[in-house]
């Protein structure tokens, strides 16, 4: 019996965790290695998984496999940068197991149920990890909190119209009435609060820059890569609902938001956050793409592809704020004089991020565009690129400050264990990063070989 | 998506607005509208003068009890649909249920060892 397995590694996972929480003093190891054993365990047992439809509430499809695997990428370095604590490791798998969930469902009711239990964890895990005064954190997760709650409430209306037409928790049979279409886009709504696009995204630069930098890191990844799963399987329920065409559009939006309002920030968090933003408008325009070709698996394996890339940039760059203690843009000035290696790791990952050609960023950027193009939207590819250029300004100015610039006051550089941990991050992010340019010689190859 | 569907839509939306309006102020329009003087409108508890206001602020600790109460009170009722499909239980439903009530009670020792159940 292989069905769920991935899910069962993780909810043992969660509740070993609890149990150490047991014992009079929790073994802060037994935790790190939980932590990083089941979504390693849950990689290997995605392997064993079959397509197909179990029951009415369990569907295992090629794009929830693929996507779980993203996932459980995207969430290793939190794992390696475990805190210890047991509390913080069951919030962890708690939140990768929603998303396996969210991954694995065949209907509605247990996409939400997906949703709600990848969010609630998260919302804790934001409040809780992390170093030094809980203040600013507390007030990121409780906006997160009501930011994530509103989305599932919007979900839920959407629902109950979506039913109300269809009488059904599936895709629908025949064309949309005004009730149908009016709950897919309020499904859809939910979808892209959770994505964060324009204008449901104030709640993601707080959250993103008060979390802890690998908390952070996580949402930037496994997150946003389940949510544009959700997305994805809003659109396939009504592939005629009118809300389709507003896609691109937004995620332009949101591409120009993130980009823009990143030139100005000062502090390095939120500056990435800005940029998180910003990649998250290039998805939705993905997504858009994706929808107008008839859901065709080449622009969706281009997402994928994008969220992977994503996976190691976001999380190495995320890495680099932990191992390197900077927090401002001053911070950086010199800093290259001092660690070399971390830095042109760092740099790696800002060429991949701002989509420079000889990274996996690029490559990514390069696909999502050409399916658009496919796609003939005209106008927000010129606002996705008009969005990469502003993002290449601020990018190639951290590099200066990095590499061209007296250092300033000397920066404390982080010791210890988990500082050394981040380090070991950045680099395999930034290797990864570069090794992904050749990843879609291989992609075809492995595709086969994995899920036959 | 027809003029019917919108003016269903709509009807569905004034009964919408006018059943909650009716409902949250039922007790003002229905209710007995006697003007009563002196010690009759005062109100009490058991016949005695109240304590204290009615709408006390609460201790936030109540608050875990009602969600852990719920929590276990919405697991238990899973129990029930099983139970009542007695006829069809396999093995395998036996131990699904059973490992179903084994987390149950390992988060309700969960919650007893750390303390949540106590009042402080």
């Amino acid at each position: 019996m292989n069905l769920l397995a991935p899910q069962a590694a993780l909810a043992a996972g969660v509740l070993g965790a609890l149990g150490l929480g047991l014992a009079r003093r929790p073994s802060a190891l037994g935790a790190r290695l939980l932590a990083l054993a089941a979504p390693i365990a849950a990689l290997w047992l995605l392997r064993s998984e079959v397509p197909g439809v179990f029951g009415p509430l369990v569907g295992v499809d090629l794009k929830g496999l693929c996507w779980q695997l993203v996932i459980f990428a995207g969430a290793l370095p939190l794992a390696f940068l475990s805190s210890g604590d047991d509390v913080e490791a069951a919030l962890f798998l708690g939140s990768v197991l929603g998303m396996s969930l969210l991954a694995a469902a065949g209907n509605l009711i247990m996409l939400f149920v997906g949703l709600e239990f990848m969010s609630l964890p998260a919302y804790l895990l934001v409040a809780r990890a992390g170093e030094g005064s809980p203040r600013l954190r507390l007030e990121a997760a409780v906006k997160y909190f009501f930011a994530g709650a509103l989305g599932g409430a919007l979900f839920l209306l959407g629902l109950a119209l979506y039913y109300a037409d269809t009488r059904g928790f599936g895709p629908a049979m025949g064309p949309l009435g005004l009730q149908g279409q009016a709950g897919a886009a309020l499904m859809a709504a939910g979808a892209l609060f959770k994505i964060g696009a324009v204008p449901l995204h104030w709640w993601l630069p707080d959250v993103y820059s008060a979390a802890a930098p690998e908390v952070a890191g996580f949402l930037a990844t496994s997150m946003k890569a389940a949510a544009v799963l959700f997305l994805m399987r809003v659109v396939s329920l009504a592939p005629d609902a009118v809300f389709i065409r507003a896609l691109p559009g937004v995620g332009a939006l949101t591409a120009l938001v993130g980009a823009f309002f990143a030139l100005r920030q000062q502090r390095l968090q939120r500056l990435l956050a800005y940029l998180s933003l910003s990649h998250a408008g290039l998805l939705v325009i993905g997504v858009g793409a994706w929808a107008v070709l008839g859901r065709a698996q080449a622009a969706a394996a281009s997402l994928l592809f994008y969220l992977a890339a994503d996976a190691l940039m976001s999380n190495g760059s995320f890495a680099f704020l932990k191992a390197s203690g900077a927090a401002t843009r001053a911070d950086l000035r010199g800093y290259a004089a001092g660690a070399p290696g971390v830095a042109a790791a760092f740099a790696v990952l800002l060429f991949a991020l701002a989509g420079i050609p000889p990274t996996g960023g690029f490559v990514a950027e390069l696909l999502i565009f050409w399916q658009a193009v496919h796609a003939q939207l005209a106008v927000p590819i010129v606002l996705g690129a008009v969005a990469a250029l502003v993002s290449l300004g601020y990018c190639l100015s951290l590099l200066r400050d990095l590499y061209f610039e007296e250092p300033g006051a000397a920066l404390a550089a982080p010791q210890g264990c988990a500082a050394s941990g981040a380090r070991i991050v950045v680099l395999v992010c930034a290797i990864g990063t570069m090794a992904l340019v050749f990843a879609p010689l291989f992609l075809r190859g492995l595709a086969g070989s994995v899920w036959r | 998506m027809s003029a019917l569907a919108l003016f269903a839509l709509a009807v569905n939306f004034v009964a919408v607005l006018g059943l909650t309006g009716l409902f949250a102020n039922a007790g003002k329009l229905f209710g007995p509208k006697s003007v009563r003087v002196g010690d009759a409108d005062l109100p009490y508890e058991t016949g005695l003068p109240p304590l204290s206001p009615a709408h006390e602020r609460m201790t936030v600790l109540y608050h875990r009890f009602a969600v852990l109460f719920v929590v276990f009170d919405v697991d238990l009722a899973f129990l029930l649909p099983w139970a009542l499909n007695k006829p069809a239980l396999t093995a395998g439903a036996m131990a699904a249920i059973t490992g179903f009530t084994f987390v149950v009670l390992f988060m309700l020792a969960y919650f007893w060892r750390k303390g949540a159940l106590e009042c402080r």
